[in-house]
């Protein structure tokens, strides 16, 4: 069955904090060398495939600007409209944030970590305002109606599904094609509520840091077919048309 | 006048047709040069050291000033302001000359008329035929355009009727509610925006270049009149960009 719609998904390339295996959350670090080569690896291989997109979304946080910057760069298409929110951010890890995940691990047992990480209500550590990585008088979340102090991922998808709805499906009904550059948890939370009929195996989706993921949707906008993208895999490279 | 808001004004850095001294204009979508480059990271060291921020920028869809835009929020730790890309924001659109060199179109019709075609209000270049490839219906950021908007030549007096419009409805009214604007885009269209902020006649404009990648600041009042207006830089090192840009007897 043709797909009528797809969407690109995208994890930044490997961060400062990736690299040292640091807790993140709305921490800011920058992209490693590696993690910008990555990013531009990741829109070769969108070339190679023959993608074009006409909008984008991103978070506020620059380990996906910068990989979605660099894609565009491969892709020669900076003119496309960038559309940044909050709601995209990585699931806040509040007083986790900033810390080794090994330390934390050894500090709390790692039984207690995976529930942290996994289980679906539960909030890690609450941040407060005198702690090092309060958000509270960051400038960029100045408009926000709240600043969380740790996510459960249940608390995640009270961002990631209005994203979906207000943000992505309006650009997909009026027939455009959207590349989404975010982080590991929000798009695991957010593929994994579209594929809520669990039709797809995906119950552990691992994101690899730059690794495109395709999602394509029927006309009612339910995932039908979920496929990574990288060099030669395979795939013969499909060519996009530009237009709809 | 107190000053009550300030906007800053960038063009971007030099690009691979700036370096060969071709017309580039709206249609060319240049990249930086590796100079260009260097020139956008020093105009954000400089709005550093200004100890400026801003809260919104405003650029076009071309890509040495979307590029422009990024060096300056990367030296300025600030990827996540929100822009806005515009195509009335564009470069002006040079009509026949868009891609020739400079200097051949002088040797060819003479230095006067190149002259008067780049530096005067209200003179149209020679048009581009809609069936030429460099027409840009057919180019990505204005395939969704009605093509009979997209332009086949601008004399500077065109490029302000299509960027005013996007002046007064999106960027003027966000400034008055307080938020700071950074706005990085071209020499015609900053040097339209320039000639309606502060009221220049169509003379005084012929003599007004805008220097490649130093920050231009200006100090508006409550009715975003310029009160006071001065670039990031030297006198000499504003007089030097000038001349790299300018016609000859503009430079001051």
């Amino acid at each position: 069955m043709a797909s009528s719609h797809s969407v690109v998904f995208v994890r930044h390339g490997e961060s400062e904090f990736n690299r040292d295996n640091i807790f993140t959350g709305w921490c800011d670090p920058d992209l490693t060398t590696k993690g910008v080569a990555e990013a531009k690896d990741a829109g070769k291989i969108l070339r190679e495939y023959g993608f074009e997109f006409d909008i984008a979304f991103t978070s506020l946080l620059k380990r996906a600007i910068k990989t979605l910057y660099f894609i565009q760069d491969e892709l020669d298409c900076h003119w496309i409209p960038v559309t940044k929110t909050w709601m995209l951010n990585e699931r806040h890890y509040g007083k986790l944030q900033g810390k080794n995940k090994d330390e934390v691990a050894g500090k709390y047992g790692p039984e207690q970590v995976q529930l942290w990480r996994r289980a679906f209500y539960e909030r890690p550590p609450l941040l407060e305002e005198t702690d090092e990585h309060w958000n509270g008088s960051d400038k960029r979340y100045a408009d926000l109606p709240f600043i969380p102090a740790g996510e459960s991922l249940d608390d995640t998808s009270k961002r990631s599904l209005p994203f979906w709805h207000n943000l992505v499906v309006p650009a997909l009904r009026a027939g455009q094609k959207p590349l989404v550059c975010g982080h590991a948890n929000i798009l695991r939370n957010l593929i994994k509520h579209l594929d809520s009929n669990l039709s797809l195996d995906i119950k552990e989706l691992n994101l690899p840091n730059a690794l495109p993921l395709v999602v394509e949707l029927d006309e009612n906008l339910v995932p039908s077919k979920f496929q990574f993208l990288n060099h030669g895999n395979g795939m013969a490279p499909k060519k996009r048309s530009s237009h709809s | 006048m107190e000053a009550r808001y300030t906007l800053v004004l960038l063009r971007h850095g030099e690009s691979h047709y700036t370096q060969k001294n071709l017309f580039c204009g709206f249609g060319n979508d240049a990249d930086l040069s590796d100079i260009g480059v260097r020139e956008a990271a020093l105009a954000g060291q400089r709005i550093l050291k200004a100890g400026l921020e801003f809260d919104l920028a405003f650029t076009s869809v071309l890509k040495r000033a979307v590029k422009t835009l990024f060096l300056v929020q990367e030296t300025l730790d600030c990827h996540w302001l929100p822009v806005v890309r515009t195509w009335r924001l564009n470069e002006r659109h040079y009509g026949d000359l868009q891609g020739l060199s400079k200097t051949e179109t002088a040797k060819k019709y003479g230095e006067a008329q190149v002259k008067t075609w780049r530096r005067s209000y209200d003179v149209r270049p020679p048009v581009l035929d809609k069936k030429d490839p460099r027409f840009c219906s057919s180019m990505a950021p204005y395939r969704d355009l009605d093509p009979s908007i997209i332009p086949v030549c601008e004399s500077l007096k065109d490029t302000m009727e299509r960027m005013l419009p996007f002046w007064h409805d999106e960027i003027a009214p966000k400034i008055k509610t307080g938020k700071r604007v950074l706005i990085i885009a071209h020499g015609n269209s900053l040097r339209g925006l320039m000639k309606y902020l502060k009221r220049l006649s169509d003379e005084e404009i012929t003599k007004l270049e805008i220097p490649q990648a130093i920050p231009l600041v200006l100090e508006l009042s409550e009715n975003l009149q310029p009160i006071r207006d001065y670039y990031l830089a030297s006198e000499e090192e504003v007089k030097t960009a000038k001349a790299k840009v300018g016609v000859k007897d503009n430079v001051k």
